[in-house]
């Protein structure tokens, strides 16, 4: 524990546990703290928590999930076609 | 410093718990590096600012109302904006651009055969993913498909803990190379590996901004099993990515910290 400082430290280990919600800011704030100051000190858990960070910023980039070009066409295309059928075999 | 960890050789997945708690016993004190870090991103800000889609519920259903009473051509309408939601779900189960294309197909018109069944009780996304999902994997075991290998490198001492393959990589991968088609299929064939429980609530989660209560209802699962499954998945995902992760990266929309821990 730091002098002065309240902040109770936390092990790594913890700190995985909690990487997932510390990166969607879903901590009480205690536990907010508590690991602020770990990656304070911590520079592997550090590197881990960018990492992560970068994980979800890509995955949730738009970009990354296009749809192949032309794919939207296709599948509009193919889709209307079968409902066309469906309708003349319905009647 | 001399960083004792990443120096240290870990030779196999079952020496690896030991090896990695051992590593944390014996790292000497590292200083703390406050006023270091320049320009990192402040961890109280939120990693990505979203605006979710306006509530399109009421929409839906008075489209769907219209298609039932006979405006089927509508039909292709009121699908068009989860388009692309039906594909990603499709492509982290069938792996191939060219299955998931069929799959997509397949499952928009058996929710246009079955649209008299829904309700409105949960997001016409929400069963318009279940519908997709179930499709896929309807496929996987259709064909017969060999199961696929997870990637499950890490250590689990219990349902949630995951303990990371490393913490940080000192191969370097010359941006350059990840030319966005490339990234996309690794990203894609990433997320792929992963076991299905814990796929699906990325995608949810952060592919489609999904919150924790939708994805929660979506999958029928507890909110706490959402975020558990949530941290294995992009543990893992950045367990395989690594190499670049850690590094430096540019998709042209957004460009990526390099982090070296110094």
């Amino acid at each position: 524990m730091r002098d002065g400082n309240m902040i109770v430290e936390i092990s790594c280990f913890e700190v995985w546990k909690r990487l997932s919600e510390y990166v969607d800011d879903d901590l009480p704030p205690d536990l907010k703290i508590r690991l602020r100051d770990h990656f304070a000190r911590c520079q592997h858990c550090t590197a881990l928590l960018d990492g992560t960070r970068n994980v979800v910023a890509l995955i949730g980039d738009e970009q990354a999930f296009d749809l192949p070009s032309g794919a939207g066409q296709r599948i509009t295309s193919a889709l209307e076609r079968r409902i066309a059928e469906d309708r003349e075999t319905a009647g | 410093m001399v960083d004792e960890f990443a120096n240290r050789e870990i030779a196999d997945a079952g020496g690896r718990e030991d090896a990695v708690m051992g590593a944390f016993i014996s790292v000497p004190a590292i200083e703390p590096v406050m006023g270091t870090r320049g320009d990192r991103r402040s961890p109280d800000v939120p990693h990505r600012t979203y605006t979710p889609r306006a509530d399109t519920l009421q929409n839906d259903l008075v489209l769907i109302e219209r298609i039932l009473a006979g405006e089927r051509e509508l039909f292709v309408e009121l699908v068009r904006p989860y388009q692309k939601l039906v594909y990603s779900m499709a492509i982290t189960v069938v792996k191939s651009e060219h299955e998931a294309e069929d799959v997509s197909q397949e499952a928009l018109f058996k929710a246009y055969k079955n649209l008299g069944q829904f309700r409105g009780e949960c997001k016409f996304s929400t069963w318009i993913i279940q519908i997709t999902l179930n499709e896929a994997r309807h496929r996987i075991r259709k064909q017969q498909r060999a199961r696929e290998d997870s990637i499950d490198c890490g250590i689990e001492a219990e349902e949630g803990d995951y303990i990371p393959i490393d913490f940080a990589d000192w191969r370097e991968i010359p941006f350059e190379a990840l030319q966005r088609k490339e990234l996309r299929t690794a990203l894609e064939r990433a997320i792929a590996n992963l076991k299905p429980i814990y796929r699906d609530v990325l995608v949810l989660r952060d592919v489609e901004h999904f919150s924790v209560a939708e994805t929660a209802q979506t999958l029928n699962i507890s909110e706490a099993s959402v975020k558990t499954r949530l941290l294995r998945a992009r543990l893992q995902v950045r367990d395989t990515l690594a190499p670049g992760f850690d590094g430096y990266w540019s998709t042209g929309s957004a460009t990526y910290k390099r982090v070296r821990p110094f």
